[in-house]
């Protein structure tokens, strides 16, 4: 009876610890995406009231608007590309800090450094890197390819943004590495005594130590990857180079400017739940492959 | 009251609201000045949060708001005061009208003019471009000043008000009377395309690559101030920007096609629906479009007043700033050419349409400009619907 | 769905060697295994990769210090080649309050840190350790939120926001990292399932109540999580731009982030933006964070299983 009635008093506790999030959770993030689903079966411009109009706005979407249709392929192609190759580099940049090198604090600071810079400098100074005659093609000029018009060529603008994401790859050390660090000891001791190199154990210890994190990296980067948003609108502004902007379209911008600049209240609050819908299907086939390279170590236990 | 620009903008809106508030006391204005980029973001924000300014500068996008129940009309307030917007500002008095109600005073104003470097005209032997030129005496003159990745003639026609002019002077319309998109008409298609091939046929005029080679954000109005290219199309404001040049320069009023015709610039000042005190707003306005305040804009060099009468003032025939003598008639010499754009409620979405289906015509992997406005009509039929 | 709670939040036991110091636990050792040794290769890379992610930095750097006459030929060198540092006067002799503006920044940031701390330690420590109904469930729940976009609640929370009044106030920025968000709170369940619990039992044997237990025992062993989540809220509300663009409608109340914006409406018409004055607005705005990150880096690289990278941008 006492029993019951301590964890009564645990269970009592635990709602009394946890009701900020709860609150949270219902005051903002449930009661808007509610709201949220109302406007998106509605047409409004955000000043006159809302007029009902059931699925319209889903229908229009999916059957008859050209452009997002093209924006979600801009988005897919640019996840597909830029989530694993971040993730790969991001993983041998951990790698490398996590040798015995002079200097690492310096080292991770300025891999880091990427994440910490904001975006308006950032943008400013990759347009100048990426012009036709910059420096990035100067440098593709000495090996003899002739550099593409990275931010104006249409078709060349999303791997602009890629490049731009993979320059920020960095920030995926922070948890690789701290991930690493908690790598058992003995596991490379056993490898070096069998005689196996540093390459080989990157493969068959690190590697498999950490798919739990890069798992988890891979899930929140395709969620990032997917509401990819101030990168577009910075890199390719619509004022200066309105052609490539609309080229680059991805998502969440487009949503952005049927919302604020077409005042399309009700068709922006749709565009958000198809893409909530495919962002929502990617992760649960993502936890689906879980089973086949995810490795915990309770399995081996 | 919210206005968007930079910092001689915002001078000048104090300058102005601080004589406003000298002859009415009781009227307090409070100016906020929004990077143009996020202007449209903001006022929405504000206006759907309940804070939306008294007084707001609109220009093309006026029937954005006005078609949204956002803008009081002016038409009872005008009337009370007394004033004859014909008289006041000629021909733009209407400018800002919507199925005819008035929902913003015009404020500032000006014609499209054309820049042109004066030391290379000479040099060259060119004589002054005038309002006469043909498109042939255009391309002609642009071929003599250009020499190879050098300097160009001219400084491109990729921004609306640049080619609407051609296809306008071409006798086309970018929306017809009837409220439908125009813009594959024979007479839009060769207008766009003679201003297409002055990029990539003549070489006259720089590619968006040797735009973006010359610097982050450099447009016509950058490189002809760096002397890079001889002849701009642009409005008022680059004045301002070329006071230090290396070399003299003039302006002139745009040259003709079929027919005269040339895009207005500017702005006017409306009234929102949250308004506490629209009487109390429209005295506001109706002053600062007077000749006192608007003498103002002139003064710093911010703009051209749309008050006729201080247009024709010597304060803005002779500015005293001008370092140079420049041919300031130039823009009542255009006043009586300008077409009216069609300042639709659809505007953003139009011009997002164009932005989008001209892309490959302005990066020349399009080269027809038939194709392109094909598409592009299209696409505008199904954004624009036909008033009524 | 059960294996979504597994999946996302791996019961890894590393036990007693996290807590260490990387470089500890080698330089202890009497010598360094081989896949930890830095060969000149290691260092070679370290180098370029270094120097090619800070090439646009030293880019920004060397605008920052061009003169206007430089900036409107676009005569850019990667490396500076003269040194105006006049510009930084220049920015806080314009019209904008620069000044003013580094203080809003400040407080939206300090108050979203403490808030996020506060509430994200209280959430995180319960999901860890206390027992209760439905536990599971609303974990799954957390975990899930973080899939959300955060655009389809933008524009009910603005409404909402609008609705209690307070548009044009610092609370909108504020006030909801007092509620704790989902990535935070996973942090720290991580990080107090890691650590023994031989102490709060003890504790609780002591007849020290849930939050005695929480405040005395848990709370100085939490110090390096909340560190960390301290520094990504920093850094996120610090830069972020959106916000304060949506909420504030006075420039008196505006953070940098978007003062720097405004340093490009200073320019002349007609003519390029300031670039160097906005790269003097931007490094402004980052040497503080750069700052924060290489004093409180160790804390952040304790942080295993964390999720950084979408936590911060």
């Amino acid at each position: 009876m006492a029993m019951s009635r301590l964890r009564r008093r645990e269970a009592l506790w635990f709602y009394a610890f946890v009701s900020p999030w709860v609150i949270g959770f219902l005051v903002f993030l449930l009661g808007p995406m509610i709201s949220s689903i109302y406007l998106s079966m509605t047409d409004w411009d955000s000043f006159t009231p809302p007029k009902w109009v059931g699925l319209d706005n889903y229908v229009k979407l999916l059957t008859e608007d050209p452009v997002f249709w093209k924006a979600l392929g801009n988005t897919f192609h640019y996840a597909a590309i830029s989530v694993p190759l971040g993730l790969l580099i991001g993983l041998w940049l951990a790698n490398l800090l996590n040798k015995q090198v002079r200097g690492r604090k310096l080292f991770r600071t300025l891999i880091y450094l990427p994440t910490l810079v904001p975006l308006v400098a950032a943008s400013m100074a990759f347009r100048v890197v990426l012009a036709p005659s910059g420096p990035l093609n100067d440098v593709l000029g000495w090996v003899g390819i002739s550099g593409p018009q990275w931010l104006l060529d249409p078709g060349w603008v999303k791997y602009a943004l890629i490049l731009l994401s993979v320059w920020g790859a960095g920030s995926a050390t922070v948890l690789l590495l701290a991930a690493m660090r908690g790598i058992p000891q003995e596991l490379y001791e056993a490898a070096e005594i069998d005689g196996a190199g540093p390459v080989r154990q990157f493969w068959s210890i690190t590697v498999p130590q950490l798919t739990p994190v890069i798992f988890f990296n891979l899930v929140m980067g395709l969620i990032a990857a997917f509401q990819v948003f101030s990168q577009v609108y910075i890199l390719t502004p619509k004022a200066s180079q309105p052609g490539t902007y609309n080229a680059s379209q991805t998502t969440v911008p487009y949503l952005f400017d049927q919302a604020f600049s077409y005042y399309h209240m009700g068709y922006a609050s749709a565009i958000s739940w198809l893409l909530f819908a495919v962002i929502l299907v990617f992760t649960l086939l993502a936890f689906r492959t879980t089973r086949r390279w995810v490795f915990y170590e309770t399995e081996v236990k | 009251m919210t206005v968007w620009g930079g910092e001689t903008d915002r001078a000048t809106y104090q300058k102005r609201i601080n004589l406003l508030v000298k002859k009415y006391p009781d009227l307090k204005v409070k100016l906020q000045l929004i990077p143009s980029d996020s202007y449209p973001q903001k006022v929405q924000t504000m206006i759907a949060g309940g804070k939306g300014p008294d007084i707001m500068q609109v220009a093309e996008n006026v029937n954005v708001y006005s078609s949204k129940n956002q803008l009081r009309p002016l038409d009872d307030l005008v009337k009370s005061a007394g004033v004859d917007l014909a008289e006041r500002f000629g021909g733009i008095g209407s400018l800002y009208s919507y199925q005819d109600k008035v929902y913003a005073i015009p404020d500032r104003s000006g014609a499209m003019i054309v820049y042109y470097n004066k030391t290379l005209f000479e040099k060259k032997g060119i004589k002054a471009p005038t309002a006469e030129w043909t498109w042939d005496d255009a391309l002609d003159a642009f071929k003599e000043l250009t020499s190879k990745g050098k300097t160009w003639g001219y400084g491109g026609a990729g921004w609306w008000p640049q080619w609407w002019s051609f296809a306008y002077q071409n006798g086309g319309a970018i929306i017809d009377a009837n409220g439908k998109p125009a813009v594959d008409s024979d007479e839009v298609v060769e207008a766009l395309q003679w201003a297409g091939d002055l990029v990539f046929k003549h070489g006259v005029v720089p590619t968006k690559a040797q735009y973006a080679d010359m610097g982050t954000d450099v447009g016509g109005d950058q490189a002809f101030a760096a002397g890079t290219v001889a002849v701009n199309a642009t409005g008022f404001w680059a004045i301002a920007g070329l006071t230090d040049t290396k070399f003299e320069w003039d302006i002139a009023p745009m040259w003709r096609g079929e027919k005269q015709a040339v895009s207005s610039f500017g702005s006017g000042l409306a009234i929102s629906r949250t308004a506490k005190n629209p009487d109390k707003a429209f005295k506001a306005i109706d002053f600062l479009t007077s000749p006192t305040a608007q003498q103002q804009i002139i003064a710093t060099g911010e703009d051209v007043p749309a008050n006729l009468e201080v247009q024709k003032s010597e304060a803005f025939l002779k500015p005293a700033w001008m370092k140079s003598t420049v041919d300031m008639g130039v823009f009542g010499e255009s006043s009586s050419f300008l077409f009216k754009a069609p300042f639709i409620p659809e505007w953003n979405e139009m011009q997002a349409a164009i932005d989008t289906e001209l892309a490959d015509f302005w990066l020349g992997k399009e080269k027809s400009a038939k194709k392109a406005l094909t598409a592009l009509q299209k696409s505008l039929e199904s954004i624009v619907k036909p008033a009524g | 769905m059960a294996t979504v709670v597994s999946a996302g939040a791996p019961q890894k036991q590393h036990g007693e060697k996290h807590q260490d110091d990387g470089a500890k636990r080698t330089s202890d050792a009497p010598r360094v295994l081989r896949v930890f040794r830095a060969t000149p290769f290691t260092y070679a890379t370290l180098i370029v990769v270094s120097a090619i992610l800070s090439t646009p930095l030293v880019f920004g750097v060397s605008i920052a210090l061009s003169s206007d006459q430089t900036v409107s030929t676009n005569a850019f060198t990667i490396f500076p080649s003269e040194f105006r540092w006049e510009n930084f006067t220049r920015v806080f002799g314009s019209d904008l309050p620069m000044g003013r503006f580094l203080v809003n920044s400040l407080i939206i940031s300090v108050g979203s840190v403490i808030g996020q701390m506060v509430s994200s330690g209280l959430v995180g420590y319960a999901f860890a350790r206390l027992r209760a109904p439905g536990k599971n469930v609303m974990f799954l729940v957390v975990i899930a939120t973080m899939m959300i976009p955060t655009q389809i609640t933008m524009i009910p929370q603005f409404i909402l926001f609008k609705d209690l009044g307070w548009v044009n106030t610092y609370l909108p920025l504020i006030v909801p990292n007092f509620f704790s968000n989902a990535f935070n709170v996973f942090l720290v369940r991580q990080f107090v399932s890691r650590l023994p619990s031989e102490l709060d039992e003890a504790a609780m044997v002591d007849g020290l109540g849930f939050f005695g237990i929480y405040r005395r025992i848990m709370l100085p062993m939490l110090w390096p999580v909340l560190i960390a989540i301290g520094i990504f809220t920093l850094t996120y509300n610090w830069g972020d731009f959106m916000g304060p663009l949506i909420y504030l409608n006075d420039e008196s109340k505006m953070p940098l982030a978007l003062g720097v914006q405004y340093i490009t409406t200073t320019g002349v018409a007609g003519q390029p933006p300031p670039w160097n004055l906005v790269m003097v607005g931007s490094i402004l705005l980052t040497l503080p964070m750069i700052a924060v990150y290489y004093l409180g880096q160790r804390y952040l690289y304790e942080m295993d299983i964390s999720g950084g990278s979408a936590g911060v941008k």
